[in-house]
């Protein structure tokens, strides 16, 4: 009876913490992020003022349904080739656009999140990667007093069951 | 009846501290703000609503028919925000380089009250007619203590002391 009640009194207080941590993962202004499943490690902006996220592209190249693109140069100018899942209308300072949509596991903090990406060159600003609010509606807080308060930790997921048609990263030795 | 033992009336007592402390003592540290929330610009108390924009380095109010004479920024509100003119010392420059083009922009110091916080904050000022929203809050202003949670909008509407809205 003791042990019981000792138990469940134990519970009770740790209760609010785990509960708590389980909700919502607290991020800076910029963060690790990890592209699943390739393991490549970026910094990204986390920005409450994006409706979607977006990844820098360069000589992105266009044939059908699939995209092609590299990675900046500082990410070895990774290939990737993806399925374009849809087209995003932007307006932007420079006018009207369009930019291919894919769809990317994204690992921030120790959650794996399957998110839309929008494909653009970004090559004067200074993140490659922007997490917008598609994102962040997965129970992130943002605290802009604070910067790379996660590290990205997540399983790298087996390579058959992705629908890329990319190389992906051999797993870590 | 049950009588207690101390020590058990001690540890409920502490369970019953540790669960209600944690929210409170969470509540007091930060403000949660949505993805968009009404602020007021004060003295006037005009409601604006705000993109909570953690991309944005500097806050951002929507000035028309701006013009920067002797030191001092004149310019109005949009209309549907009842577009009263306002003369404000600049305090800044904001220089914005772009490949297209550069520009400068005023930057002022405005009160504004976010969710139960009155504060003091700069903003560069800027046409903002063709975005929907005609104040942007940005990171200078969000470090006064603010968290963003982007799952809400609107949650912490406007309640400083000894301000009404109009």
């Amino acid at each position: 009876m003791r042990h019981a009640l000792c138990a469940l009194l134990f519970f009770i207080l740790l209760a609010p913490g785990v509960i708590r941590a389980e909700k919502e993962i607290t991020l800076g202004t910029v963060e690790e992020v990890i592209l699943l499943p390739w393991g490549v490690k970026l910094l990204a902006r986390i920005d409450t003022g994006a409706t979607t996220t977006s990844l820098d592209a360069r000589e992105l190249k266009i044939e059908g349904k699939v995209v092609e693109f590299r990675l900046p140069d500082r990410y070895e100018g990774r290939p990737f080739r993806l399925p374009i899942i849809e087209w995003k209308e932007v307006l932007s300072a420079e006018g009207r656009g369009r930019r291919p949509v894919v769809d990317m596991d994204l690992c921030i903090g120790s959650r794996q999140i399957r998110a839309r990406v929008n494909l653009n060159d970004r090559s004067e600003v200074k993140y490659p990667l922007i997490i917008g609010r598609n994102v962040l509606k997965h129970h992130f807080i943002v605290d802009v007093r604070r910067a790379r308060v996660t590290e990205p930790e997540c399983p790298i997921p087996p390579v058959d069951k992705k629908p890329v048609l990319s190389e992906p990263l051999p797993a870590p030795q | 009846m049950v009588v207690m033992k101390p020590r058990w009336i001690f540890l409920l007592f502490f369970v019953t501290f540790y669960w209600g402390a944690s929210d409170v003592l969470h509540a007091g540290e930060k403000i949660v703000v949505g993805e968009v929330e009404d602020v007021l610009l004060l003295p006037w108390g005009i409601k604006l609503p705000a993109r909570i924009d953690t991309g944005a380095a500097l806050s951002s109010l929507d000035a028309r028919d701006l013009k920067a004479e002797d030191g001092f920024a004149k310019f109005k509100l949009g209309k549907q925000y009842g577009g009263m003119q306002l003369r404000l010392p600049i305090v800044d420059w904001l220089y914005i380089r772009s490949s297209e083009a550069s520009e400068q922009r005023p930057i002022v110091e405005i009160d504004l009250c976010i969710g139960p916080k009155r504060i003091r904050t700069r903003v560069n000022l800027n046409d903002r007619s063709k975005v929907r929203y005609p104040l942007l809050i940005g990171r200078n202003t969000l470090k006064e203590n603010f968290v963003v949670d982007c799952m809400q909008e609107r949650c912490s509407p406007p309640a400083c002391p000894e301000v009404s809205s109009k």
